[in-house]
C-alpha cells in the first residue's frame, strides 16, 4: 500500500510538473521571420523597406507591357501565348473580370503599400546618417508618385491610399477624382525633388528622376508652363542623349548619361522575363535557347521605320536565326530587350524614364508654348541621333499645324519608345486611339507582301480600363464606382 | 457490496501479490478452433479477476497455475470471440474451443487513448484487420485501404512509386486549412503513414464521426486514422518471412496516330490554322515549300519520315519490384517483443524512376512487476526516391517523327528536324529522363517509451514520451541536354523535423454490481514541432560540366539559398467516460481542450466536446434469441472537432525578404509581406452521426448504416480583401461548409459448407458537400491561366468547375455573326450557351459543371476458401466525379505533337469536314475557348478490379515435418480490370495534378499499372 502511495504521489507530481508549462509554450517567438512588432525600428530597417519597394516595382515592371503596350498598335499576342485575359486586351474587348487588369491593380497597390510603410514609419528610427531620412522619404514619395501615375493613366481616379489600411477601412474607401490623384502625384514629386540628393547609386532614384517625372506629369496635364519650369531644371543635371541608340539596350552600356532612372536587374540571380517574353518559341541564336514568344511586333509599327533608322534593328528584328544556327528566316520579333541572357532571368535594365523622353517632352511643351522653332530643334535631336546625321530632319513646314506636329511627335515617340510602354498612353492622352487603332496591321506575309489586318473597334470609354469587378464586390456596396461604359 | 468494492479490490490485489506463496494447483488444457479443430497458438489464457495469464503453445496446449477452488478462465485470441470457461475445483484438465469472431462481436476496436469492444462502440469507427493485406503488393498503407472502408475515399492521384495518395474521410470541410486526416501510429498523433511498412501493421481503425475523433480535438476534423502495429505474444518465438516480387506494367493509351495518317492529320490541322489566319487564304497552295504559305502554316515532309516514335511507350517500361520482410516475435509472461525488418525496391513505370525503402521496427514490452509495465518502440525508415523530372504528358506529347536517340548517342530535338517550323522547342523526352537526376531521400525515426503503473485494480497511470525525427534531402541536377533551354541547372535542399510528444493519462475501468461498466480516462498532452529547411540554388548554366552533379561544380545563387526555421506547440487536456448498463445502454462523453501556438494571443485554446449514445436492442429480452435478428444496435452521436492546419505564426504580420540590384550588385531588402490577424482562431466542425448495426441469421449477415451531418464553421479561410490594402487575401475565420452523407457496410458469410467458404464485404458511401456561407465573399473563383475556373459559391459544392457550356461548333461566318459569342471567336470554335439570354457571351454565362468529388463510391471484397486454396477479389468503384482532362489538348495537333485518334477523329476541320458537330477545332491560339468550357471535363467514374489474390496454404501435417508453422504461397494481380467511362481520355480516373484549390485538374498524371506478383509467406 505504501508502495502504491509512493507511485501515486510521484506520478501526480510528474503530471503536475508537466502541466505547469511555461507561458512561452503557446507564445513562441519565430526564429526566421521578423514581425511588424519588431521591424521598422532602425535606419537600416527603413532602408531595407525602401529597397523592398523598388524590388516590388521591379517585379511588376516586366509585365507592364501586357496592359500598357498590348492594346496599342506596336504589339500583338502570339498564338503561343496562353494567357486568356491578354487576348481581350489585345482585341480591346476588356471586361471588368479581366485577370491581367486585376493583377495590375493588386500589384500596384502592393507597391504603394510598401512605399506607405516607409513613409508612416519614417520618424521611428533615431540613428539616421545625415540626410538619410530625407533621401528615404524622397525615394518613397517618388516611387509612390510613379505608382499613382500608372494607376491614374490606366483607371482614371482611384482610391487614394496614403497609409496602411485595415480591411474595414479599405472596404469603405471610395475612388478619389482623377484631379485629386494628379494633385497628390504632383505634391509627392515636389517633396521628392526637395528631399532627394542629386546623385544616387544606379538603380535608386535621384533628384533628376523626380524632376523629369514631374515635367512629364505636367505634360499629361497639359500644364505647359509648369512642365517647362521642370524641364528647364533638367539643365542642372548632366544628362544627355547617348550617340548610339542601340547602346541603350546593352548590358555593358546600360549605365549611361541618358538613363535618368532605370530598374536594375542581374542576370540569373535577379533577372526579369522581358528578354525571354518576345523571343520566338525556339529561342534565338546568341540570345537564349528557348523563347516564350508571348507577343510579336505589329507591322503597323515596324513598317514605319525608314531606311537608315538605327532604331529599327534595335527594336524589331525581321530576321530570325534559330539557336542551332543555319539560315535565318523572315520571322519578325521584338529585339529591344534581346540581349544574351539566362532563360527567364535577364540582367538588362528596364528604363523608367530616359533623357530622350525629356527631349521629346520639351518639343511638345515648346510647341504648345508657341515656340515651334525650339520644338523643331528638340524633335530633330532625336531624328539626328536615330539616323546618324541631319538628312532626315524635319522642317518647320512639316510641323506647320498642331495636327501635323502631333503626327510627327507621336510617330517619333512611337519609334523611339516602342515597347517602353508609352504608345498606348500617348494615343489616349491625345484622343487619337479611337481612330488610330480602328485597324492594326499585325503579322506580315512576306511572300504576298500583305499584312494580316485586325479590325478593332475601340470605343471612347476605353480610354481607361474597367475597375476590376472583384474590387467593387469586396468594397462595401456602392463604395467603388465602375468606369463609364463598362458593365458590372 | 458497493461500498466495500475498493477494499475488496485492494485485497484481491494483495492476494495477487501473495499468490505465489499460496497452495496452488495446475490446470492443463488444449485450445482449438471450433470450425476446423486446428490448434490455436499464441492465445491468452487468463484467470478471471487476476493478472495471472499464460499463452498457448503452438499445439494449442497450455498449463496454468491457479488458486485452489473453482476458477474461471478467460480465453482470448485475435480473430476469435473471447470465452469465459468455469473450471470446477477438482477439474485439472480441459479442452476449449473458440469461435471465429465472425460477427465481429468480440472484436476489440482501438479508439483514441484506449480500446473498446466493437459491441460496445457508440461511435462510427471502421476497422481494417491486416489479414493477408501485407501479402498484396502495395507501395503504401493507404493503397491497402482503398475500397475497403465505407466513407474513406483513397485517391491515388499520382501513380509514381512512393507517392502518397490523398485520403478524404466524409468529404472535405475546409478551404484553406487542409482536409488531411490525423494519423496516429501506436498513440503518436501526427505521424505520417509513409513512415511505416504494411508488414508491421496489425490493424487500421478510422474514426469517422466527431464523437470518436473529438478526443483528438484540434486536428481531427478530417477524421482520424489509427494504426496499431504488431506486438509480440507470449510463447515460443515466431519467425515470419514474407516476400513478394513481380512486375508493374503501365496501362497505356493505344490510339496514337503515326505514319502517313499522322502526316495527313498535320496537313488538315495546318490548313485550318491557315484559314484561321485569314479566311481569304487559299488552302490549295502546296503544303510545303511554297512561299505563299508562311512557314508556320506549312507541313514539312519530314513528318512522314517513318520514324514513328510513340513517346508514351518509349518513356515507360514494365518495371520490376520486390519486397522482403522478416519478423521475429515472441516473449514470456513478463517480456514481449516484436522485431521486423523490411526491404522494398520498386522501379517506376516511367523510366529511371525508383523507390527503395529500408524499415526496421522493434517493440518491447516488459512487465516489471504486477504494478509497472514498461514499453518501448523504435521505427526507423530510410527511403529514397528518384522522381520523374516532368509530368507524363510532357513526354507523351512529343512528335512522332523524332527519333529516340541518334546512332551517335545524342538525342535529337523536334527543332533539329525542322528548325523554323511550328514544332515544340522542348528537349528530347529521353534526354530529359536520362539527363535529369531528381532524388529525394529521407530518414524517419519514430520512437516511443512508456511506463504504465497500475495504481489500483482498474486504475492505471500511463506516461509516454515519443519522438518523430525526420531528416530528408532532395537533390536535382539537369544536364544541358535535359533542359529545354540547353543549359544545366541544379539545386539541393535539406530539411529536418523534430516532433516531441509527451502524453500522460490516468484511466479507470470497473464494473459495478456486474451491470454498470465504466471506463474513463483523463490526460494531458504536450507536443512540440520544430523544423528547419535549407535550400541551395545555383546560377542556371553555371555547372562546369555535366559529369559532376553536386553543387561544388557550380556557382551558388545567393538569392535562392537560405535556411529557415519554424515551430509550433500544442498543449492539450482531455477526458472521456464510457458507461454501459448491462451492455445494453451505452453512453460515452469526452472533452478536449487544445491550446496551439498557431493562433492569435487571445484565441490559443479551443474546446472540443462530444457525446454519444447507443442502445443494443438485441440485448433486450424481447429480442434475445430472436431467430432472425441476432444483433441490433442504434447509435447517435454529436461532437466537435477542430483544424489547425495553417502555417506557423500565420496570425502575425510577417516581414519578408526581397532583392534588388543597386550599382550592379545585389542588395537585400525587407518589408511587411503578410497581413496579420490577431483574432485567428480554431476552425470547428460540428457533426452528428446516426447509425444502425444489424446482425442477421446468427450474424451471418452484418449491416452497418450511418447517416452523418457535418458542419464546419469559422473556416480558416483566405478571405479576399480589397487590393488597396496592399494584399489580396487575409486568413480569417469565416464561413460554413456542410457535408452530409450516408455510409453502408455489409459483411456476409455467403456459404460456409464443408471445405468451402465464401464471404463478402461491401461498402458504399455518398457525400453531399455544400458551401453555406463565405462571409463577405459570396463566391471565390480560382482560375488557371488557360481559363478553367473552380468556384466556391454559396449553395454549391466546394471547388465546382465553373466555365462556359458548349452547345456546338460554329460552322460558317453567317452562323458566327448571328450567334452570341466571345470576342475573337472564329468559325470552328465552340458555341457557348448564352445562359442569361442577353445576346452576349459574358462571364455571367458561366455555369457550374460538376466537381471532382464522386457522388458515390463503393468497394466490394469477396473471399473464397476451398480446402487449402484462398482467393480474394477486391473491387473499387466511384461514380459521378468529373475530371478536367486539360492534357487532352496536347494530343489534338498543337505544335504538330503526338496525336490521339480518339481526340481528333471527331474534330471540326472545315465546314466540309465538320466532325461530329460537338468537338471544336483546337489550336494553341484558340485554347482559351476549349479550356474555359466543359469541353475537357470528362466523367471520371470507374470500376476497378483492384486486386485478385490467390493463395495456397500448405497443410499443417506437411509443415510440421519441416518445422514450419505456416506456409502460404500466393499470386496476385492488381488493377486487373479498369473500366472507365467511354468519354474518358486520361490514364487514371483518379489521377490529377492540380492543387488543393483545383481538384480534378489533370495535366500529366501518370498511368496506372497492372501489377503481377508472386509471393511466399512462411512462419517458423
Amino acid at each position: 500500500m505504501k508502495k502504491n502511495n509512493f507511485y501515486i504521489g510521484s506520478f501526480l507530481l510528474l503530471a503536475l510538473s508537466m502541466g505547469s508549462c511555461k507561458k512561452e509554450f503557446l507564445h513562441p517567438e519565430p526564429d526566421s521571420i521578423l514581425t511588424t512588432a519588431n521591424f521598422f525600428k532602425t535606419a537600416n530597417d527603413l532602408d531595407q523597406a525602401t529597397i523592398a519597394t523598388y524590388s516590388r516595382y521591379q517585379a511588376r515592371k516586366p509585365f507592364d507591357y501586357l496592359i500598357m503596350e498590348l492594346p496599342s498598335d506596336n504589339l500583338y499576342l502570339s498564338a503561343n501565348a496562353a494567357i486568356a485575359a491578354a487576348f481581350d486586351i489585345d482585341a480591346l474587348t476588356v471586361n471588368s473580370e479581366n485577370n491581367t487588369v486585376l493583377n495590375f491593380w493588386n500589384n500596384t497597390y502592393n507597391c504603394i503599400f510598401r512605399a506607405n510603410s516607409v513613409l508612416v514609419n519614417i520618424d521611428k528610427p533615431t540613428n539616421y546618417k545625415a540626410g538619410q531620412k530625407e533621401q528615404l522619404m524622397g525615394e518613397a514619395k517618388f516611387l509612390r508618385a510613379l505608382f499613382y501615375f500608372d494607376l491614374v493613366r490606366i483607371f482614371g481616379g482611384v482610391p487614394k491610399v496614403t497609409k496602411p489600411l485595415t480591411v474595414e477601412e479599405s472596404r469603405a474607401t471610395p475612388r478619389a477624382s482623377q484631379e485629386e490623384i494628379y494633385q497628390f502625384i504632383v505634391s509627392d514629386l515636389q517633396d521628392a525633388i526637395t528631399n532627394l540628393p542629386a546623385t544616387m547609386p544606379r538603380g535608386r532614384a535621384s533628384k533628376s528622376a523626380a524632376v523629369a517625372m514631374l515635367a512629364k506629369v505636367f505634360v499629361y496635364r497639359k500644364d505647359w508652363n509648369n512642365a517647362k519650369t521642370y524641364l528647364d531644371q533638367m539643365e542642372q543635371f548632366s544628362h544627355s542623349l547617348v550617340p548610339n541608340f542601340s547602346s541603350l539596350f546593352k548590358v555593358a552600356t546600360e549605365d549611361n548619361a541618358e538613363a535618368i532612372f532605370s530598374l536594375k536587374y542581374t542576370d540569373g540571380t535577379n533577372g526579369h522575363t522581358l528578354s525571354t517574353a518576345f523571343i520566338p518559341n525556339g529561342g534565338a541564336a546568341g540570345i537564349v535557347n528557348r523563347g516564350d514568344e508571348v507577343a510579336l511586333p505589329s507591322y503597323s509599327l515596324w513598317k514605319k521605320y525608314e531606311a537608315g533608322d538605327t532604331r529599327k534593328a534595335a527594336t524589331v528584328s525581321e530576321d530570325y536565326t534559330p539557336p542551332s544556327g543555319g539560315a535565318s528566316i523572315k520571322y519578325p520579333y521584338v529585339s529591344k530587350f534581346a540581349v544574351q541572357h539566362t532563360f527567364g532571368s535577364s540582367g538588362l535594365d528596364i528604363p523608367v524614364i530616359r533623357f530622350a523622353d525629356v527631349v521629346l517632352l520639351r518639343a511638345e511643351v515648346y510647341f504648345n508654348l508657341n515656340q515651334p522653332d525650339k520644338a523643331l530643334t528638340e524633335l530633330n535631336k532625336i531624328r539626328e541621333r536615330a539616323f546618324g546625321d541631319a538628312t532626315h530632319n524635319y522642317t518647320l513646314a512639316d510641323i506647320a499645324t498642331e495636327e501635323l506636329f502631333y503626327d510627327k511627335l507621336l510617330l517619333e515617340r512611337q519609334l523611339e519608345f516602342a515597347y517602353e510602354n508609352e504608345r498606348w498612353f500617348d494615343l489616349v492622352r491625345t484622343g487619337r486611339f479611337v481612330t488610330v487603332l480602328a485597324t492594326e496591321e499585325r503579322g506580315f506575309n512576306f511572300s504576298s507582301q500583305t499584312p494580316n489586318v485586325a479590325i478593332l473597334n475601340p470605343q471612347p470609354f476605353e480610354k481607361v480600363f474597367p475597375i476590376p469587378y472583384t474590387q467593387i464586390a469586396q468594397a462595401n456596396p456602392g463604395v467603388l464606382e465602375q468606369n463609364e461604359g463598362y458593365t458590372r | 457490496m458497493k461500498k466495500n468494492k475498493a477494499p475488496f479490490l485492494l485485497l484481491s490485489f494483495l492476494l495477487g501479490c501473495l499468490s505465489l506463496m499460496a497452495q496452488n494447483r495446475t490446470i492443463t488444457g488444449r485450445l482449438t478452433a471450433t470450425e476446423d479443430n486446428t490448434p490455436l497458438s499464441g492465445a491468452t489464457v487468463t484467470v478471471k479477476g487476476t493478472s495471472n495469464s499464460v499463452p498457448t503453445a503452438s499445439d494449442g496446449t497450455f498449463s496454468i497455475s491457479v488458486a485452489p477452488g473453482p476458477v474461471t478462465l478467460v480465453i482470448s485470441s485475435v480473430g476469435y470471440t473471447s470465452k469465459e470457461v468455469p473450471v470446477a475445483a477438482g477439474q485439472n484438465s480441459i479442452t476449449i474451443t473458440l469461435d471465429k469472431s465472425t460477427g465481429q462481436m468480440g472484436e476489440v476496436v482501438v479508439i483514441g487513448y484506449g480500446t473498446v469492444k466493437k459491441s460496445s462502440l457508440t461511435a462510427s469507427v471502421s476497422k481494417l484487420q491486416n489479414d493477408k493485406l501485407d501479402q498484396i503488393p502495395v507501395g503504401r498503407i493507404e493503397q491497402a485501404m482503398a475500397g475497403r472502408l465505407a466513407g474513406v475515399d483513397v485517391i491515388q492521384s499520382r501513380a509514381t512509386p512512393g507517392s502518397a495518395p490523398i485520403i478524404r474521410i466524409r468529404g472535405t470541410g475546409s478551404i484553406d486549412g487542409g482536409n488531411e486526416p490525423l494519423v496516429v501510429i501506436d498513440g503518436f498523433a501526427g505521424a505520417g503513414l509513409g513512415s511505416i511498412s504494411m508488414n508491421d501493421v496489425e490493424s487500421i481503425e478510422v474514426l469517422k464521426d466527431a464523437s470518436s475523433a473529438a478526443i483528438y480535438g484540434s486536428r481531427a476534423a478530417g477524421g482520424v486514422i489509427i494504426v496499431t502495429t504488431k506486438k509480440g505474444k507470449a510463447g515460443k518465438p515466431k519467425l515470419n518471412f514474407n516476400s513478394f516480387a513481380g512486375v508493374s506494367k503501365p496501362i497505356l493509351h493505344n490510339d496514337w496516330i503515326t505514319g502517313d495518317e499522322y502526316y495527313q492529320y498535320a496537313i488538315k490541322y495546318q490548313n485550318r490554322e491557315f484559314k484561321w489566319d485569314n479566311p481569304a487564304n487559299d488552302v490549295t497552295i502546296p503544303i510545303w515549300g511554297d512561299p505563299r504559305r508562311p512557314v508556320s502554316r506549312q507541313v514539312n515532309p519530314i513528318l512522314n519520315n517513318g520514324v514513328n516514335t510513340i513517346w508514351q511507350d518509349a518513356v515507360t517500361q514494365t518495371a520490376p519490384f520486390q519486397n522482403y520482410n522478416l519478423a521475429v516475435s515472441g516473449g514470456s509472461e513478463n517480456t514481449r517483443y516484436y522485431v521486423s525488418g523490411t526491404y522494398k525496391d520498386e522501379k517506376g513505370t516511367i523510366r529511371n524512376t525508383r523507390y527503395t525503402q529500408y524499415t526496421l521496427r522493434a517493440n518491447l514490452e516488459v512487465k516489471v512487476n504486477n504494478v509497472i509495465n514498461f514499453g518501448a518502440t523504435l521505427n526507423s525508415i530510410y527511403a529514397k526516391r528518384r522522381l520523374s523530372p516532368q509530368r507524363t504528358v510532357d513526354y507523351a506529347k512529343y512528335p512522332v517523327f523524332v527519333a529516340i536517340q541518334n546512332p551517335d548517342g545524342s538525342y535529337p530535338k523536334a527543332k533539329d528536324y525542322w528548325s523554323a517550323g511550328p514544332v515544340t522547342s522542348q528537349a528530347n523526352p529521353m534526354a530529359i529522363l536520362e539527363g535529369t537526376f531528381l532524388t529525394n531521400e529521407g530518414m524517419n525515426n519514430l520512437a516511443d517509451v512508456f511506463v504504465n503503473v497500475q495504481i489500483l485494480k482498474g486504475l492505471n497511470f500511463r506516461s509516454s514520451l515519443s519522438t518523430n525525427i525526420n531528416y530528408s534531402t532532395s537533390e536535382r541536377f539537369a544536364a544541358s541536354i535535359a533542359s529545354n533551354t540547353g543549359i544545366s541547372n541544379g539545386s539541393a535542399g535539406d530539411s529536418r523535423f523534430i516532433g516531441v510528444l509527451n502524453e500522460n493519462t490516468l484511466s479507470y475501468n470497473t464494473t459495478l454490481n456486474g451491470v454498470h461498466d465504466i471506463s474513463s480516462v483523463v490526460g494531458a498532452s504536450f507536443q512540440t514541432n520544430n523544423s528547419r529547411n535549407a535550400a541551395i540554388g545555383v546560377v542556371a548554366g553555371s555547372f562546369r560540366n555535366d559529369i559532376i552533379h553536386t553543387l561544388n561544380n557550380a556557382l551558388v545563387d545567393p538569392t535562392s539559398t537560405n535556411t529557415f526555421k519554424t515551430k509550433s506547440n500544442l498543449e492539450s487536456y482531455f477526458g472521456r467516460i464510457n458507461y454501459g448498463y448491462k451492455d445494453k445502454y451505452l453512453l460515452s462523453a469526452s472533452m478536449r481542450a487544445d491550446g496551439s501556438s498557431r493562433f492569435g494571443p487571445g484565441n490559443k485554446f479551443g474546446y472540443f466536446p462530444s457525446a454519444s449514445v447507443a442502445w443494443r436492442i438485441s440485448q433486450e429480452d424481447f429480442l434475445r434469441g430472436h431467430s432472425v435478428i441476432s444483433n441490433l444496435k442504434l447509435r447517435a452521436s454529436y461532437g466537435v472537432t477542430g483544424n489547425l492546419n495553417i502555417g506557423d505564426f500565420s496570425y502575425l504580420g510577417g516581414i519578408g525578404g526581397s532583392t534588388y540590384t543597386v550599382n550592379n550588385s545585389l542588395v537585400q531588402g525587407q518589408t511587411q509581406t503578410s497581413f496579420g490577424n490577431d483574432n485567428l482562431r480554431w476552425e470547428r466542425t460540428r457533426s452528428y452521426d446516426y447509425g444502425i448495426d444489424l446482425g442477421l441469421f446468427r450474424n451471418r449477415l452484418n449491416i452497418t448504416f450511418d447517416y452523418y451531418d457535418k458542419r464546419t464553421n469559422d473556416l480558416l479561410y483566405s478571405e479576399l480583401i480589397p487590393g488597396i490594402t496592399g494584399f489580396t487575401s487575409s486568413l480569417v475565420n469565416v464561413g460554413d461548409i456542410s457535408n452530409k452523407g450516408i455510409e453502408i457496410e455489409l459483411s456476409s458469410r455467403n456459404i460456409v459448407r464443408g471445405d468451402f467458404r465464401w464471404t463478402s464485404s461491401f461498402n458504399m458511401a455518398m457525400n453531399r458537400n455544400k458551401v453555406l456561407n463565405l462571409g463577405k465573399d459570396f463566391e471565390k473563383i480560382y482560375t488557371d491561366v488557360q481559363g478553367m475556373s473552380w468556384i466556391l459559391r454559396v449553395g454549391q459544392p466546394m471547388f465546382s468547375y465553373f466555365a462556359y457550356r458548349s452547345i456546338g461548333v460554329f460552322q460558317n461566318e453567317d452562323q458566327l455573326s448571328s450567334t452570341p459569342r466571345l470576342a475573337g471567336t472564329k468559325v470552328g470554335n465552340p458555341i457557348f450557351e448564352d445562359v442569361n439570354k442577353d445576346g452576349k457571351i459574358t462571364p455571367a454565362d458561366k455555369v457550374i459543371l460538376g466537381t471532382f468529388a464522386p457522388k458515390v463510391f463503393m468497394g466490394l471484397v469477396n473471399d473464397f476458401q476451398y480446402k487449402n486454396f484462398d482467393l480474394s477479389i477486391a473491387l473499387q468503384s466511384s461514380f459521378g466525379g468529373k475530371m478536367y482532362n486539360y492534357e487532352n489538348q496536347y494530343f489534338q495537333g498543337s505544335l504538330l505533337g503526338a496525336i490521339r485518334r480518339s481526340l481528333v477523329q471527331d474534330q471540326w476541320y472545315s465546314e466540309q469536314e465538320p466532325g461530329n458537330g460537338k468537338v471544336p477545332g483546337s489550336a494553341l491560339s484558340t485554347l482559351a475557348f476549349q479550356a474555359g468550357s466543359d469541353l475537357y471535363i470528362e466523367d471520371a467514374s470507374f470500376l476497378n478490379v483492384r486486386n485478385i489474390n490467390l493463395g495456397y496454404t500448405f497443410s499443417s501435417s506437411l509443415m510440421q515435418r519441416m518445422r514450419i508453422s505456416n506456409l502460404r504461397i500466393f499470386t496476385s494481380v492488381s488493377n486487373a480490370l479498369l473500366i472507365t467511362s467511354k468519354g474518358f481520355h486520361g490514364y487514371n480516373p483518379q489521377g490529377y495534378t492540380g492543387s488543393e484549390y483545383m481538384p480534378g485538374f489533370n495535366d500529366g498524371s501518370e498511368p496506372l499499372s497492372r501489377v503481377i506478383t508472386f509471393g511466399v509467406n512462411v512462419g517458423f
